[in-house]
């Protein structure tokens, strides 16, 4: 498939090992991948906050990025921003070309679950793995039932991740509790967001995991830095990263 | 610990509950209790979902006919021998409940829970006309005594140890000093308030649910005891909002299906009574109270929030308030749905934001009230109300020019990384203001994906 990758802000200045695992992986798999230029941030601090007038102009363009762009489908390793982007766009474009590009816009784990489905993957990674279930791409983009929902459960991160031989999958208690990070809600309610990232850290290395596994790398992120403050012996992996060194 | 000041946003009172961290993890523990229970309860049932689905249909069905029911429920009340009443606004509530109680010469009044009469502060006004109002639910009385609102809608005095319960008894009732045990205090507080109930004049209760159909009101409860206040004196008032009403029978068997469950887990509320009339010689009262509904009913979205059938799932699952406690919400109803109805009443601004729009709330719900999304959208009208928080007015726009100018971006976000790189930690965190409190900074990469792509894969 041809590929357009949508690479938030975010992950292109701070966490571009994320974004390079995403093509290597897509590329690995038989994909063609391309980066279409004039990408900016998603709007979602903007939006998420109520102002949607200063997001006018960063989301149209990201869109006008996407517009025209040939390929099958756009392929995002954010889930939280692929969100955003898909609410954002619809708000403030409903042309036919805007549609093109929504009805392409994919959220990775998504994408290698649903649309390009992967039988296996050969390499081994032997170690054990806490899952972090982040909010928006469990609740509404429905990677995964949400401990709320009495609907049959399902897993698609944990779906992918049981085909790299030797992953021992684990999850923290609670399950899919909020992180916290929540964009500028980590600046806005410091103390609850912080409380909140460290129980949920600390919940992550009680299960004894090596690593914490996401698609979610703004939650990732600050996990990370609380991690880090508090020294616990675990870290963070993005699941591109784990399954592009597990091809 | 504090009680609700207007004055003081979300974030503030939230910090000052965060510093005491054993208290936080106490409170926090003892709700995720409370949605342990429900996810159990919930998962006996194996339609579940469709009782949602359903719930919420049969909720927003009847607010989309509200005249016709809100008529229909009249009439049978009044053929049932019921004395009804319409409030614009509490104030008007307020007034219709004191003219009653005052040509009945009433002294003293036993109520049971009721959030509407909060939302009117009822009990202020009653008091200072010169009537006793005793709240009869346990945990409201114990807040009472205790000089307090409800922090939450189910479970009022759940920011309350035992030890504190214990000492305010020892005090307001004469239990032993030093006493926790929870059955001992029970029954102290039980003797004591079966005094309340043999001396009251007139009896007052909320009401769950108005059937149209029947002319009837459900009220729930674990305790009794508001039974005891509709069935001891011969006077009892009942409020509402406009928001209970019900068609018929049926929809109360859904609702009254998963309200217990949803809230503590628990098949169904002790207690769920239906009333559809005064008992021989006695009058029975039903204040039907607007207060603002019906200007939400006009939003399509803020409307949705009327579906709210009070179970307090809602705050049981929210991570926010589980570690801030129910006083920091600024609005007598705290949690999601408390920001989806009393945001508008909220001076800070404060409290839409008092979120990380997870989203847990709304698939707890067992009327499918889109709370994240109301919660996004009280945030929005808040925002073209001029009324941001937190500083936002002023650099929001300019966050928008940074983010829509991928040139801008890139140049303060290489300084960004620069900065992250080379200077040191200490130097940094004093300007990455919450995030540096709480967190090490992000461990900067030397260039972005951009630039990377560009040297590797550019043909
Ligand atoms: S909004 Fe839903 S979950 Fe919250 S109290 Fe109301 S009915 Fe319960």
């Amino acid at each position: 498939m041809k590929i357009a990758l949508f690479i938030p802000c975010l992950v292109n200045q701070l966490l571009p090992q994320v974004a390079i695992a995403t093509t290597e992986l897509l590329e690995k798999l038989g994909h063609d991948v391309i980066l279409p230029e004039g990408q900016t941030c998603c709007g979602q601090p903007m939006t998420n906050s109520g102002c949607f007038n200063e997001a006018r102009s960063t989301v149209m363009k990201l869109l006008n990025a996407f517009k025209g762009v040939e390929c099958d489908a756009i392929v995002c390793p954010a889930a939280s921003c692929l969100v955003a982007a898909k609410e954002n766009f619809h708000e403030y474009d409903n042309s036919p070309e805007a549609k093109a590009v929504i009805d392409k816009l994919y959220e990775l784990t998504e994408f290698l679950h649903d649309v390009a489905p992967v039988d296996s993957f050969p390499r081994a990674f032997p170690h054990k793995v806490s899952l972090q279930l982040s909010c928006h791409g469990l609740r509404m983009l429905e990677l995964a039932n949400a401990s709320e929902s009495m609907k049959p459960g399902f897993n698609k991160m944990a779906a992918l991740l049981e085909k790299v031989p030797g992953v021992e999958i684990l999850y923290p208690e609670p399950r899919d509790e909020c992180c916290g990070f929540g964009g500028t809600f980590a600046m806005d309610e410091g103390a609850v967001s912080a409380k909140m990232g460290n129980d949920k850290a600390q919940a992550h290395a009680n299960t004894g995991a090596e690593y914490i596994v996401g698609f979610d790398p703004s939650c990732l992120m600050h996990l990370d830095g609380l991690i880090r403050r508090r020294q616990l012996p675990i870290e963070i992996r993005h699941l591109a990263q784990i399954l592009n060194d597990a091809i | 610990m504090s009680q609700a000041q207007t004055s003081v946003g979300h974030a503030e009172k939230a910090d000052i509950f965060c510093k005491d961290e054993a208290r936080v993890d106490w409170h926090s523990k003892a709700l995720w209790l409370l949605r342990q229970k429900r996810d159990r309860a919930a998962a006996a049932v194996p339609e579940w979902e469709e009782l949602r689905t359903l719930g919420s249909e049969i909720k927003l069905h009847t607010l989309t006919h509200l005249p016709q029911y809100l008529e229909q429920f009249e009439a049978n009340c009044q053929k049932n021998g019921i004395i009804v009443h319409w409030a614009k606004d509490g104030d008007e509530h307020n007034r219709i409940v004191h003219e009653i109680l005052s040509k009945h010469q009433v002294k003293k009044l036993v109520k049971s829970k009721s959030m509407l009469t909060e939302e009117c502060h009822l009990n202020p006004y009653l008091e200072s006309k010169g009537i006793e109002v005793i709240d009869t639910d346990l945990g409201e009385r114990i807040i009472q005594l205790n000089k307090q609102p409800p922090s939450h809608i189910v479970v009022p005095a759940i920011h309350l140890k035992k030890e504190e319960v214990g000492e305010l008894f020892h005090e307001k009732i004469g239990t032993e000093k030093g006493a926790s045990d929870p059955t001992y205090l029970t029954r102290a507080a039980r003797a004591h308030l079966r005094e309340q109930f043999l001396t009251a004049d007139a009896g007052m209760t909320g009401v769950n649910m108005a059937i149209a159909e029947e002319g009837a009101i459900v009220v729930c409860t674990n305790e009794g005891n508001a039974d005891m206040g509709c069935n001891l004196p011969k006077l009892t008032l009942h409020s509402m909002g406009i928001d209970k009403l019900i068609p018929n029978k049926e929809a109360a068997s859904v609702l009254l299906r998963t309200l217990a469950r949803n809230a503590i887990g628990q098949l169904i509320t002790t207690y769920s009574s239906f009333y559809h009339g005064p008992k021989p010689g006695g009058e029975m009262h039903v204040i039907i109270v607007d207060n603002g509904r019906s200007e939400m009913l006009k939003d399509k979205l803020l409307a949705e929030s009327l579906k709210c059938i009070r179970c307090g799932g809602c705050m049981n699952t929210c991570p926010v308030y589980r570690r801030s406690g129910g006083y920091s919400y600024n609005y007598f109803i705290p949690g999601p749905i408390g920001i989806a109805v009393g945001s508008k009443h909220d001076d800070t601004n404060t409290i839409p934001w008092a979120c990380t729009l997870c989203g847990s709330c709304t698939y707890v719900c067992p009327t499918k009230v889109p709370l994240h999304n109301i919660i996004a959208y009280q945030r929005r009208l808040k925002a073209e109300a001029g009324k941001l928080p937190y500083g936002k007015a002023g650099y929001m726009p300019m966050v928008g020019k940074l983010m829509s100018s991928p040139t801008l971006l890139n140049c303060a976000m290489s300084v960004a990384r620069f900065s992250l790189r080379y200077l040191p930690g200490s130097m940094l965190k004093p300007f990455a203001g919450a995030w540096g409190k709480y967190r090490e900074l992000p461990k900067a990469p030397a260039s972005s994906f951009e630039a990377w792509y560009k040297k590797n894969r550019s043909k």
